[in-house]
């Protein structure tokens, strides 16, 4: 892990572990109604000031807090053309299989790559540090995979040229 | 260009894959869906032992990837190192090559194998380049529409092909019927007999829809047949009774009889029933083996199962009843009238003919009973048919080339346009190919 | 599969099976597609010993152009009839007239196989013939004082053999140019299709020298000035492959090799694009599996489980 890599994620955790501060809470607009707060927007009172942690312009998070339900949005890391496309169908495999993650977002917000919805009903059933843990990890090894299969691009793409060129030879 | 191209036809079967073009009457390829793959860890199937490999990773495992051995020796390319086929079967009788059969109970089980399996099929074998050309896939009755996403994101992400269609299998049946004499109206209701190697199908289908909660399978087919014929000849000790000796002789030698006592009589009567068949072994020698009685015993498990399995008891026959009385009342005439058959082992001479006369007999009871309950009124029957055609092997492919090679085709494929805009979700909704309307 | 092959696998099986010794004749009648949009008719119309391989392909008026009928007269000599309707052309093999030997047989089928190659290739041959003149001219003079013919080199032959794509070939005194051009449709083919045509570029530099040069470019390069049909959009949508041969690759022994190969680059090239995404996707499907299991962790076992003594008997755990 790099130098500026561990503090940027211990931030991260430590204002996600602040944020995940969740409580049931009907909803004040509609009667029998139960709506992530930070969805709806209809009570600028429970919702919370939103915080932004970045790393540096390309990376950063986006942490929309409120009383009943937490929004994480990551920027993630693209150098490149290369990286964008990789990042993009990524997160767009990701999403198309948000049914079994629970807490992703099937829409990222804009001007991040992908988005969580952590509700208090989510809280509730699962354990704090280990949803917590889960974005952390998410994190790191998606950095991770970016730059893999772009070193595996690269490889390929030469592997491909030579083949096709040595029969020349 | 791709509205001039012949559209491609896909008929992933558990056991075999049908490939080809729309218009032509057979497949042009028809082979094992299995994929060979290297590497000890993709034994696994990519699934267990980590992820697949880094790509920078040396790789030991060189060779077989074309003229530049040495430069697959240092990278990892493995992915491009497979066969699918007949040549994965012959490539895992060697060493180094694993088989994978990624389809299992006609689902797609391994996404990774079957994409690759769908690469080389477009690229080695049927050579076409995907943004040229229409697909039309197939896929089993029940399919979850998770796994029509999932084939349709491989479909237009890998490959960018131009449009695709995916219909259900049994419907493609019904429709490949359409070349017998015997169908007047090309309607799409009807009960399809679907038997391939491992399990046999009855689907009840109504204008184009399956009754998905009315179907049955039966777990005899055509592999159990083999069985039972290598079994009836290993009880009369004859000198060769291998696998493939079985499979020789259901294929050429067997039919289905009218009634299995009278057989056995003629066969008494008249010893020339009784067939010689030769095979020579590998090594040049020949053998001799008698084909006796499995001539007309081996297809009888479907109307007799006990005589073969213990625990599956209910004749082919009664199923079918069972299955079109288990659906709308308004749709059960049109079911009985095409009773339509698919696959292999519905091949067996006059296996059509016994099938329509017990059925036949079944309703005709049920008819006679509830006409005593009534007192005297009296019904106006009903008609019981099953199809048989040429087509009949691989029903489900030759609908589609069928369909295939309408001009409207085109128009009911989803386009890569389409799916951009809309994701992944668009495949759960094809309109219906060939409905009412149709040409 | 690393590399395609040249010839088509469907007409190579359908043929060795009727060829083979014993096989009794029967009807066909099969249409079969190839790359590029060529579409070949297999049938038996006469009879079931006549098999007649039809050719169809967009650029046929091209090669023509370029000779196309005279290789194709050559490689099939007395196969050659007459095309058939809405075909471009077409060979017929009699069944009872095959040659006696495996060999030959095997050698026939594999001639029929390559008939898409055959038919691109003229304009390849023709670029040969035509750089094999101009090298005897331009041998009589040196370099500056070469007449402007010899310097400039031959006329660059256009194949128009996709929708928007197109192969030139142009011939020098030194070399022969292969331009393709190409498109791309969507996003990420773009982007992957640049890495690996930098690749190509760099290829020659760094590992194999003696392959052919490879350059690319947005803008049509200079060879292609003033060729018809050929515009600068300046939107850089199209991409210029340029391969130059040199006398190396051209020599008459190793021509048909050569030409073989260099026509299977386009496909090649999409073919690679594609399997390097199904990888990725396999990539992404076990990364997302990794994922999806950690946020299970998450989940305490908050289900009941019924535990069994050493005896057998259960009792619910925690009660």
């Amino acid at each position: 892990m790099s130098q500026s890599l561990r503090p940027y994620l211990q931030a991260v955790r430590s204002s996600l572990t602040a944020a995940l501060c969740l409580s049931n809470f009907a909803s004040q607009t509609a009667e029998r109604h139960n709506v992530p707060e930070v969805e709806a927007r209809t009570s600028p009172e429970v919702l919370l000031t939103p915080l932004t942690i970045a790393r540096n312009e390309n990376e950063r998070v986006l942490i929309e807090p409120s009383i009943n339900s937490i929004r994480i949005s990551i920027k993630i890391k693209q150098a490149d053309e290369i990286e964008h496309i990789l990042v993009h169908k990524f997160t767009r495999f990701l999403t198309q299989r948000a049914e079994s993650f629970f807490i992703l977002r099937r829409k990222p917000i804009k001007g991040y790559d992908i988005s969580f919805l952590i509700t208090n009903f989510h809280t509730e059933e699962m354990l704090k540090h280990k949803l917590v843990d889960f974005i952390i990890q998410f994190m790191e090894e998606v950095d991770k995979e970016i730059s893999e299969m772009k070193l595996f691009l690269n490889a390929r793409a030469r592997f491909v040229a030579e083949s096709f060129l040595t029969p020349f030879d | 260009m791709a509205n001039t191209t012949p559209a491609v036809v896909m008929d992933n079967g558990t056991g075999f894959s049908k490939l080809g073009f729309a218009g032509n009457d057979s497949p042009s390829f028809v082979f094992p869906t299995a994929i060979a793959t290297k590497s000890p860890s993709a034994g696994t199937g990519g699934s267990g032992s980590g992820r697949p490999a880094v790509a920078n990773k040396p790789s030991f495992l060189t060779g077989g990837a074309g003229p530049g051995g040495h430069l697959s020796a240092k990278r990892g390319t493995e992915d491009l190192d497979y066969f699918i086929g007949d040549e994965a079967v012959a490539a895992a009788n060697g060493p180094g090559y694993g088989l994978h059969y990624p389809i299992r109970h006609g689902q797609i089980e391994n996404w990774d194998h079957m994409e690759r399996f769908w690469s080389n099929s477009i690229f080695k074998y049927l050579r076409v380049e995907p943004e040229d050309h229409h697909f039309l896939l197939t896929e089993p009755p029940l399919n979850p529409p998770e796994n029509r996403e999932n084939t349709a994101e491989i479909f237009f992400e890998s490959f960018n092909c131009a449009g695709l269609y995916i219909a259900v299998q049994a419907v493609l049946a019904l429709a490949a019927s359409w070349t017998s004499s015997k169908v007047q109206d090309r309607s799409l209701t009807g009960t399809v007999i679907d038997s391939g190697d491992g399990v046999t199908h009855v689907i009840p289908v109504a204008e184009g829809y399956v009754i998905g909660s009315s179907i049955k399978s039966i777990p005899i087919a055509g592999r159990d047949i083999t069985y039972f014929v290598q079994s009836l000849l290993r009880d009369r000790g004859e000198p060769d009774s291998s696998l493939k000796t079985a499979q020789e002789i259901k294929e050429e030698y067997c039919y289905v009889c009218p009634d299995i006592v009278k057989e056995f009589a003629k066969y008494d009567r008249d010893r020339s029933r009784f067939l010689k068949h030769t095979i020579t072994q590998p090594g040049g020698r020949q053998v001799t083996v008698d084909v006796g009685y499995e001539r007309f015993m081996a297809p009888e498990i479907f109307f007799n199962p006990e005589i073969y399995s213990s625990d599956f008891l209910t004749p082919l026959p009664v199923v079918v009843d069972g299955v079109i009385q288990s659906s709308p009342i308004d749709v059960r005439r049109g079911l009985y009238k095409n009773i339509v058959l698919s696959g292999g082992s519905t091949l067996y001479k006059d296996f059509g003919r016994r099938l329509q006369r017990d059925i036949k007999q079944l309703v005709d009871t049920r008819i006679k009973a509830s006409e005593v309950r009534s007192g005297g009124a009296k019904s106006g029957g009903l008609d019981v048919q099953v199809i048989t055609h040429k087509r009949q092997r691989h029903g489900p492919w030759f609908g589609g080339s069928l369909l295939g090679q309408t001009p409207e085709f085109r128009s009911y494929c989803h386009t890569k346009a389409e799916y951009q805009e809309y994701g992944p979700s668009i495949v759960r909704r094809f309109a219906l190919l060939g409905g009412p309307g149709g040409s | 599969m690393l590399l395609l092959d040249y010839q088509n696998v469907l007409i190579q099986a359908v043929l060795t099976e009727r060829f083979a010794p014993g096989a009794s004749p029967v009807n066909i009648d099969q249409t079969v597609s190839d790359f590029d949009g060529v579409v070949f008719h297999i049938s038996t119309p006469e009879s079931k010993t006549k098999i007649l391989v039809s050719l169809q392909i967009r650029c046929f008026q091209d090669l023509v152009r370029y000779g196309a009928e005279q290789v194709l007269n050559r490689e099939y000599a007395d196969l050659v009839v007459p095309p058939e309707a809405g075909y471009d052309f077409s060979i017929q093999v009699d069944l009872e007239n095959l040659p006696a030997e495996q060999e030959a047989r095997d050698a026939l089928v594999m001639k029929i196989a390559l008939l898409k190659r055959n038919a691109m290739a003229a304009p390849f041959e023709q670029a040969y013939q035509e750089h094999y003149a101009l090298k005897e001219e331009a041998s009589k003079f040196t370099s500056e004082e070469a007449p402007q013919g010899v310097r400039e080199g031959g006329e660059v032959k256009a194949i128009h053999y996709r929708e928007e794509e197109a192969i030139y070939v142009k011939a020098s005194h030194d070399r022969v140019t292969v331009i393709f051009s190409t498109i791309f449709r969507e996003e990420t083919d773009r982007v992957f299709g640049k890495v690996f045509i930098q690749e190509f570029v760099d290829a020659r530099r760094r590992a194999i020298q003696n392959a052919p040069q490879v350059l690319f470019r947005n803008d049509p390069p200079l060879e292609l000035q003033n060729v018809p049909g050929v515009k600068n959009t300046g939107t850089g949508e199209i991409g210029y492959v340029t391969f130059v041969l040199f006398p190396r690759h051209l020599t008459p022994q190793r021509m048909p090799d050569v030409i073989s190969h260099i026509q299977t680059f386009r496909d090649y090239f999409h073919y690679h694009i594609k399997a390097s995404k199904a990888y990725i996707h396999s990539r992404m499907r076990k990364r997302t599996a990794d994922f999806l299991q950690v946020l299970r962790r998450a989940r305490p076992d908050t289900e009941e489980k019924e535990k069994k003594t050493a005896s057998g008997r259960t009792f619910k755990a925690g009660a």
